[in-house]
């Protein structure tokens, strides 16, 4: 039982991870319909930023946390502006923005690999100390309790942003009908700002906890494929289904391994997956939407 | 350059090429997107050296069990994918990708991850051989192409839901260019296997599919020679740029970047190279030649 | 229909012409004042930061020799080529290298498959290359059982680390329940996993569970949780020191107290940086003892120049050109195939011992392991144990 419970809260610490980074995801889609693979690669810039303020700057931790955020959003807001907007103004296809987003994607990563940072793996200086809270025979992280405190905290001031601020109410409508909105007087321009700026807040705080809790290294984006997955399991464009879609797969992987195959772990997944999607074609708490593609 | 040297690019583009003109076929003509063909080349590379290998069959039969194979699993993943939208199943064929690699590593009898080696190399994909089997197939893809069955796949690429209207059944459809280009992805496969002499699970990552979607977009999205022209391009610039390691992954992601903003519809953007202006010039020389012969 | 798909095809038709039209220029082999040594390997990719520290190390050791007169009275050039840790690349690179740079010899690459896929390049041009670390024993032997005439190494192979690290944790340290976590995408990680388990087995031995996980993962306390269920005296690390770092900590954090015990993939300034605490008191199947007196040298210098610590491979690239080096000078010419005639001739004193290759298999001869023991975050040398 207590091996069982263990696997519960790891499910529930690596399924926190996907949460904060597939919440960015969601943001950007339920906007703008397509996915942001480049948000791999601003995550991966948040981790490097944060681990530079603490090991450089020696800035305390908490200030960190907020430079690399700040960071993190500063460089989603050029992105959009450089990469997106142009895109966005002759009204091009979705295969386009995803492309861009990969080919983001490729030049962030390979900038950290040649730029003097080089490859090299970096590990965060020690924070907290890393010996578990014991509860019984189960270990619990103090990174993860407190990682697990600060994405509630952020998701909360996020749905506050959405739900009850008149921004929030622009950017409910953009997601609508970006063309309704724009009649309704609503910047359009202002509202992917925002939207791009809140996404890029989120993964700096994403990378940064990355960071403390493994390691920093350029190829971090990767994993944001699995944070992808569960954007899309919980339903694209649903900011509750990207938080319960991360749980779920953090927990269906963990038991997955723990209990049937470790080896094969990837392909029952992905067989459930593909399960889901059969019979729910836009994951769990999808917005139904025509497809624009 | 030597000329070693470029045949064996030449190569390399030929057996990419392959895969990215089923691709173009899939993204450019269809409108889908994926991100798992990787996976179909890994069925196709594995089925074929098996062939050749345990069962010493000759290398174009072992090319074309690689495709077929990869065409069946196609058939399957499409059975249950094709319905669904965009994103959606982009994410079901990336999760396809992966978990064929994952089987891959796991099964000994292909190796594991430690992979085939010793596979018949001399004799089989020789550059006259990639350029037979390319041609073959650009003939082929461009005769579905110019068919009802290509312009009902346009349709669909352009707007799907009035495609259906007019009774076009865009579920077949899909089905039938998922499955032509997991065939090309497998033959492409078989081809790769046989020129590398080995294989290997972590060749066929998810960084090879997306390498070759973006190959279809810098080609131009619904334009045969521009798939083409797209995929010797590429293939060749990251060994022009080989002597600046560092940033030649920089640059490319830079030049994908730049490409979509500043010239969206890709080098051919839907149109065709075409040779008939040439034709005729040369057509009408020697029609005047007849009439001055004659005079 | 039919002239468009001609039009096509004779498009593919001219640029493969106008590109033969560009051959034949090729640069004639080391011919001059200059030898042309190679080097392929990931210089960008998963595997930078090995290959990084292997060309650094070349770069380094050419410049050194080219200041005391160079080779054979000759300039040494070093040429590099980033292969993304890529198979197909690694035979794109290694062509370049032979028919338009004219190397006489080829270093690296520093994996296993990419290794393997150049050898029918190597034997088409007759050009010899040592491989730094590439531990899979398809590199210089192929499936039918034949050696590949033109494949060196100067590293021992997978079998040989599994079997080592199993004999020790069996008769050294006399613990019988072993506990594996291997990277199922690995093919290093699976053959160590493969004859560890085998000569476990065959001593008498136990393993009590076996779980994999996929490259790219950083989280594994799901497997580490079962493993811990089924109280393994020894948990055996067959893969690389991040992994390593991140898998050790993971594990003590769950309460394992096993002994870790881990192969060539560890030993890194790095491990130590990440993860010095949860590996104390841990074991490692390794090349060389790092605090050899005879090695510091070579890691100060590399220190000094590069301001970054030494991985293993650049210990291994260094004996790999300290071989070629040999080699050349036995041959006293730069005829690639007189130089891989002289390579099994010639022993050399490297870093990670004394250095012989055999004929037959083109593996280094009775190339003892060294088992290093990791106490107080220091590698400290236990003994070299060969397995019988």
């Amino acid at each position: 039982m207590s091996a069982f419970l263990q696997q519960v809260v790891n499910g529930l610490s690596i399924g926190s991870v996907y949460a904060l980074m597939a919440v960015g995801y969601s943001l950007v889609y339920s906007i703008m319909n397509f996915s942001n693979f480049a948000h791999g690669g601003v995550i991966m810039i948040g981790a490097y930023i944060g681990y530079f303020c603490l090991t450089f700057l020696k800035v305390p931790f908490f200030a960190a946390f907020i430079l690399s955020a700040l960071g993190s959003g500063l460089l989603a807001v050029t992105m959009e502006r450089i990469v997106y907007r142009p895109l966005r103004k002759r009204n091009a296809p979705f295969l386009y923005f995803i492309i861009s987003a990969m080919g983001a994607s490729i030049f962030l990563e390979n900038l950290v690999i040649a730029s003097p940072i080089g490859p090299t793996f970096r590990s965060y200086p020690p924070i907290f100390s890393t010996e578990p809270i014991m509860l019984g025979n189960i270990a619990l992280g103090r990174i993860d309790l407190l990682m697990f405190i600060i994405s509630a905290l952020s998701l909360m001031a996020l749905v506050y942003i959405i739900e009850k601020t008149k921004i929030g109410l622009s950017i409910r409508a953009t997601s609508y009908s970006i063309k309704g909105s724009t009649l309704m007087g609503v910047n359009v321009d202002v509202v992917i700002f925002i939207i791009f700026a809140l996404g890029g807040l989120l993964a700096g705080l994403a990378g940064m906890f990355f960071g403390m809790k493994y390691t920093v290294y350029p190829q971090i984006g990767n994993i944001t494929t699995k944070s992808f997955v569960a954007a899309v399991f919980g339903g694209l464009g649903s900011l509750p289904g990207a938080v319960i879609g991360s749980v779920l797969l953090g927990l269906i992987e963990t038991m997955t391994s723990g209990i049937l195959s470790s080896q094969y772990r990837d392909l029952i997944v992905f067989v459930l997956l593909i399960g889901v999607l059969v019979f729910k074609p836009t994951g769990l708490m999808g917005k139904s939407t025509e497809d624009k593609a | 350059m030597s000329w070693d040297y470029v045949s064996g690019i030449l190569i390399l583009s030929g057996i990419n090429l392959m895969t990215v003109l089923g691709l173009s076929l899939l993204t450019g003509f269809t409108g889908m997107f994926s991100f798992g063909h990787a996976g179909f080349m890994a069925i196709g590379a594995y089925a074929a050296a098996t062939m050749t290998m345990k069962f010493g069959m000759p290398f174009f039969a072992a090319l074309l069990i690689g495709g077929i194979a990869s065409m069946i699993v196609s058939l399957l993943i499409g059975k249950l994918t094709l319905n669904l939208k965009g994103d959606y199943f982009c994410i079901a064929t990336l999760g396809f990708g992966e978990a064929t690699r994952l089987i891959l590593d796991n099964v000994q009898y292909f190796g594991g991850a430690r992979g085939l080696s010793s596979i018949p190399t001399v004799g089989t994909t020789t550059l006259p051989n990639v350029i037979i089997i390319n041609i073959v197939a650009v003939f082929v893809l461009v005769c579905i192409i110019k068919s009802r069955h290509g312009r009902n796949m346009v349709a669909i690429r352009e707007e799907e839901l009035a495609a259906q209207t007019i009774g076009i059944d865009v579920f077949k459809y899909k089905m039938i260019a998922l499955a032509i280009s997991a065939l090309y992805a497998g033959i492409s496969g078989g081809m790769m296997a046989h020129y590398l002499g080995y294989i290997q699970p972590v060749m066929f990552k998810l960084v090879k599919s997306t390498e070759l979607t973006i190959i279809v977009i810098f080609g131009g999205l619904g334009s045969v020679s521009g798939s083409v022209i797209g995929t010797i391009l590429l293939t060749f610039l990251p060994e022009i740029l080989r002597s600046f390691y560092n940033w030649r992954l920089v640059i490319y992601g830079a030049a994908v970047i730049l490409i979509m903003i500043t010239r969206p519809q890709g080098l051919m953007g839907g149109k065709e190279i075409s040779l008939k202006p040439v034709i005729r010039f040369i057509k009408g020389r020697t029609d005047k030649a007849k009439e001055e012969v004659k005079s | 229909m039919k002239k468009n798909a001609a039009c096509i095809v004779s498009i593919l038709l001219v640029f493969t012409m106008l590109l033969s039209a560009c051959g034949g220029t090729s640069t004639s082999a080391s011919s001059g004042n200059t030898i042309k040594i190679g080097w392929i390997g990931s210089l960008t990719g998963d595997q930078a930061v090995w290959g990084t520290c292997e060309s650094n190390t070349l770069k380094m050791l050419i410049e050194e020799l080219n200041a005391n007169g160079g080779l054979l009275g000759k300039q040494v050039e070093g040429i590099y080529y980033d292969t993304k840790g890529d198979a197909a690349e690694a035979v794109n690179a290694v062509k370049r290298l032979i028919t338009q740079d004219g190397v006489a010899a080829i270093i690296g690459p520093n994996a296993s498959g990419q290794a393997i896929s150049i050898s029918a390049v190597l034997e088409q041009y007759k050009i010899p290359d040592i491989a730094t670390v590439a531990t899979n024993p398809k590199v210089t032997v192929g499936d039918d059982g034949n050696v590949k005439p033109y494949n060196f190494r100067v590293c021992f192979i997978d079998p040989y680390q599994g079997a080592v690290a199993a004999g020790y944790a069996y008769d050294r340290l006399g613990l019988k329940n072993a506990a594996v976590l291997y990277d199922v995408a690995s093919d290093y990680s699976q053959g160590f996993t493969e004859f560890f388990e085998k000569t476990f087995t065959e001593k008498g031995g136990k393993i009590v569970a076996k779980e994999g996980f996929k490259e790219g993962d950083v989280d594994f306390r799901p497997q580490l949780s079962k493993i811990k269920e089924s109280n393994p005296d020894i948990i055996l690390m067959p893969y690389y020191y991040k992994e390593v770092a991140l898998s050790a900590n993971q594990a003590r954090e769950l309460g394992i107290d096993a002994t870790l015990i881990g192969g060539d993939g560890w030993p890194s300034e790095q491990l130590m940086e990440m993860a010095a605490d949860a590996i104390e008191g841990s074991y490692i199947v390794n090349h060389l003892d790092f605090n050899d007196p005879e090695v510091k040298p070579l890691q100060d210098a590399y220190k000094a120049k590069y301001n970054l610590p030494m991985e293993l491979n650049g210990y291994m690239a260094h004996d790999a050109f300290k071989l070629l080096e040999a080699a050349i000078k036995d041959a006293n010419s730069t005829d690639p195939v007189k130089i891989t005639e002289s390579l099994v001739k010639v022993t050399v004193e490297g870093v990670t011992g004394t250095i012989k290759i055999g004929e037959e298999d083109h593996n280094p001869v009775g190339k003892q392991a060294a088992i290093v023991k990791i106490e107080d975050a220091n590698y400290i040398f236990q003994e070299k144990y060969g397995l019988q």
